[in-house]
């Protein structure tokens, strides 16, 4: 099976760049055969990668070691769930995962434009075809995951032990799903580009694409923020480590797109600008990869044969210089017909919008490539932690926080003081009456709690005015069709999917603003040793250390707990059952932290030491307001669900805005 | 005479230059937090983490150590400027900010600020040409006999018709 691997790898390679070729030149000659004889290459590309990918997987459920990938990334005892996973543990297979995943979604793009533009696609599906092949280079001749041992050992290394969680299923993929996804509009944007099909066409076929990648790129953000928090045992969930930059940087730069994409939509400008934005995602996305696998910069995300940076760097410079090329050859093509009306409008506050974000992406770049930058300059390598980002983007994102809140309620195109007064009038009344509640009780004793405070005023008023455009619709509604509230509700979300679907995903959005103000400024912690009996008070907590068990839970892993009762107001409420565990062959122990999470806080617990006389070192955070971010992380998952589903009375709208516009259709472009 | 986003402006960049060089309030409590914040932690694995986010070994040694250190009356600068005599300035979890480490606080304001003028510009440029347009709009409109669609409409006839056999696509 590992040869038959290894074959169907070389096999998808040569498949992978015939289809690139002959896509080209089909779009080019102009020749249906040949474009029907390239139609296939993405199907057989994806069946060699699938297959491979299936001889990996097969390696690892067998513990087949003579492949020295699953011998550095598996063991007999490792649970099967894991196994699946060790799939993309290291670099070797997280590449084939990401062609994989890549190829998939390739397959998928083919069968929807079958029968759609004959122009743009070709060049579309060539673009993908050539990414995919880089990858499968890269797996062919440089990092080969059926790399065989001569003599293979009787068992392998083991994942390491902070990889063996269940997130560990769940937030790669996802995060993978995302950075691959942008491949797509990508893809779309390069070959509008080239084809020079540069009106909105490339952005309707890639708007799910977008919004669903985007999704995922969230979600996956979101998850290794969880992961964090329950594996890594420090009681934080994001430490702006240069990966977490990587993946962070991409979302933002794609959300100011999905903003931005619509003032195309609507008035045919910015088309610069957009096909910038989305280029600038992809290569974001692509500099993520070069970061964890370069080891140029240091990360505990890094893989440990971190060797590929030079490809990728290669592939970076590729795609910006024949990006900018493109661009730059297209001016003329991508000129606006429209301009703006006024200051006061929902494009400039889009616009806005985009400067903020883009400043807090530049802001994480450059703090992530600083270290090698003093290094150049003063041949000192310096570190570039949390405190530089939290220090320069909190106050932007504080900025684009109020923006969330004016973007959806100030009009298109030009915007009266009368209309601005009856928009904001309620929102920031109820800001300004939360703030004066908030005073007295919070404590605004530094910057932190300073910020805090700015946020919830801010967050206060960005929902009142969702809040209140939903409650204005449901009531217009309900009076117009004589429905019921609920009913009403329901059919305005149904009759303009993409609209509040996107309110839905701010309210998701506040939640997490709101989650990390206050887990930030108001969190509390304190470290104990203690015996038997003893007990930890904090925030009205009460915690009890009852007992320390030690269990031996497979061959190579033992599990210490303790045991502690946790009281509030004299009654028991939660048994905490922090532990440490202890796996054969590995220098440090990992801590398995207990949570108990509420709305209001988390108590979060962790056994730091222990001795043979069973006391132990105890650590218990109060951490309050966690839970926000990940129920905001749902709030977006249901937002992007009702954006995405698809809309049919949405193509019809489109249809008729246009022909209200006639003056955007212009022949050059056709 | 100075615009209202001028003093909108200047308002701003003099809030973020507070927000940057004021130092921190800090309780007795916190003094310790902040010494962690403020430091790498440097074990053997070069695990690249900040200290209070790190749970190793060495870690949890070094905030004992500096727990004492405390104790004994050192400062959290004498104890940062030790480790930095130390470690060199990479066991820093921020830059320092002067000389050449300044820079990496000032860029990203600055790229702010001059893309914030940048786009101002460009959106007066595009609000005063739309202006313009719509005045010479206007003349033409007049020019045409009066009738404001007129003008638009001759060039788009048959992108009108080609639209609206699309609608009829889909309504079918």
């Amino acid at each position: 099976m590992n040869d038959i691997g290894e074959f169907t790898l070389m096999v998808a390679l040569a498949t992978s760049l015939y289809g690139t070729v002959a896509y080209v030149m089909a779009a080019r000659g102009n020749r249906i055969d040949l474009y029907l004889s390239a139609d296939k290459a993405p199907l057989i590309t994806w069946a060699c990668v699938m297959i491979s990918s299936i001889a990996l997987w097969k390696a690892f459920f067998t513990n087949d070691f003579s492949l020295q990938y699953v011998y550095a990334y598996s063991n007999i005892e490792l649970d099967y769930f894991y196994k699946f996973s060790s799939f993309w543990g290291g670099q070797k297979g997280s590449l084939l995962f990401w062609a994989l995943i890549l190829t998939t979604y390739m397959v998928v793009v083919h069968f929807q434009n079958r029968s759609k533009s004959l122009v743009v696609v070709p060049y579309a599906m060539a673009v993908m075809l050539a990414i995919t092949a880089f990858f499968l280079l890269l797996l062919n001749f440089s990092t080969n995951p059926f790399e065989r041992i001569p003599l293979p050992p009787e068992d392998g290394r083991g994942l390491n032990p902070l990889l063996q969680n269940y997130w560990m299923v769940i937030h790669p993929p996802t995060l993978y799903l995302g950075y691959v996804g942008f491949t797509v509009p990508f893809a779309f944007a390069v070959a509008a580009l080239i084809s020079k099909n540069l009106d909105d066409a490339w952005i309707r076929l890639t708007r799910k694409w977008t919004v669903v990648s985007w999704f995922f790129l969230c979600m996956g953000n979101l998850f290794g923020a969880s992961w964090a928090y329950v594996e890594l045992g420090w009681g934080g969930y994001w430490a702006w480590d240069p990966v977490e930059n990587a993946a962070f940087m991409p979302l933002i730069v794609a959300t100011a797109y999905l903003h931005s994409v619509m003032i195309q939509e609507k008035k045919d400008m910015m088309k610069v600008w957009n096909m910038s934005l989305i280029l600038l995602t992809f290569v974001m996305t692509i500099f993520g990869t070069f970061i964890t696998r370069s080891g140029l910069i240091q990360s505990v995300h890094t893989f440990d044969e971190a060797t590929l940076g030079y490809y990728f760097l290669g592939l970076l410079f590729f795609i910006i210089t024949a990006c900018s090329v493109l661009i730059v050859s297209r001016l003329s093509l991508l000129k606006s017909k429209n301009e703006l009306d006024s200051f006061l409008s929902r494009e400039a506050s889009f616009l806005f919008n985009n400067l903020l974000l883009l400043g807090i992406a530049f802001a994480t770049f450059w703090g992530t490539i600083f270290p090698i930058i003093s290094e150049a300059v003063r041949g000192v390598k310096i570190t570039v932690g949390p405190p530089f980002y939290n220090q320069v983007n909190v106050p932007i994102g504080l900025a684009l926080l109020a923006l969330i809140g004016v973007g959806p309620i100030i009009a298109w195109r030009k915007a009266t003081w009368s209309n601005l007064r009856k928009n904001f009038l309620k929102p920031v009344l109820f800001a300004l009456i939360g703030g004066a509640i908030l005073f007295p009780v919070l404590p605004l004793s530094n910057r932190s709690e300073v910020y805090t405070y700015i946020a919830f005023i801010l967050c206060i008023f960005v929902l009142s005015s969702m809040f209140i455009e939903f409650f204005k619709g449901t009531v217009a509604r309900r009076d117009l069709h004589k429905e019921t509230t609920i009913r009403a509700l329901g059919s305005l979300i149904w009759n303009n999917k993409r609209r509040y679907g996107g309110y839905t995903v701010h309210i998701g959005v506040v939640m997490i603003y709101a989650g990390i103000a206050a887990s930030q400024s108001y969190g509390t912690h304190i470290e104990k040793r203690v015996k038997i009996g003893d007990t930890i008070e904090i925030k009205g907590y009460m915690l009890r250390y009852e007992k320390l068990t030690a269990v031996q839970a497979t061959s190579v892993k033992t599990r210490i707990i303790a045991q502690l009762a946790v009281e509030k107001g004299g009654k028991k409420i939660w048994t905490a059952r922090p532990e440490k565990e202890f796996y054969k062959g590995q220098n440090q122990p990992v801590s398995e932290v207990d949570v108990r999470s509420t709305l209001a806080s988390d108590l979060y617990v962790i056994l730091a030491d222990f001795s043979e006389d069973e006391s132990a070192t105890i650590k218990v955070y109060y951490n309050p307001m966690v839970k926000w971010l990940w129920t905001g992380g749902w709030v977006i998952a249901l937002g992007t669900m009702v954006c995405a589903w698809p809309d049919r009375l949405e193509q019809r709208r489109r249809l008729e805005r246009l022909k209200r516009q006639q003056i955007v259709f212009s022949p050059a472009q056709e | 005479m100075i615009s209202h986003f001028e003093k909108l402006l200047s308002v701003f960049v003099a809030v973020l230059l507070i927000t940057i060089a004021s130092p921190e309030l800090a309780n007795a409590a916190a003094v310790l937090a902040d010494l962690e914040n403020a430091l790498m932690c440097k074990c053997d694995d070069k695990c690249g983490k900040v200290l209070i986010n790190c749970t190793c070994s060495t870690a949890d040694k070094n905030r004992k150590k500096f727990a004492k250190m405390l104790e004994s009356g050192l400062t959290v600068d004498q104890i940062v400027q030790q480790q930095i005599e130390k470690y060199g300035e990479t066991v820093l979890s921020a830059p320092t900010k002067n000389g050449f480490n300044l820079t990496a606080w000032v860029v990203p304001f600055g790229a702010l600020i001059f893309g914030g003028l940048g786009l101002r510009r460009l959106l007066s440029g595009w609000v005063a040409k739309n202006t313009n347009t719509r005045s010479s709009d206007k003349i033409i409109d007049v020019a045409s006999g009066g009738n404001p669609s007129n003008s638009r409409n001759m060039a788009s006839n048959q992108y009108s018709r080609r639209l609206q056999e699309e609608l009829n696509q889909l309504e079918t």
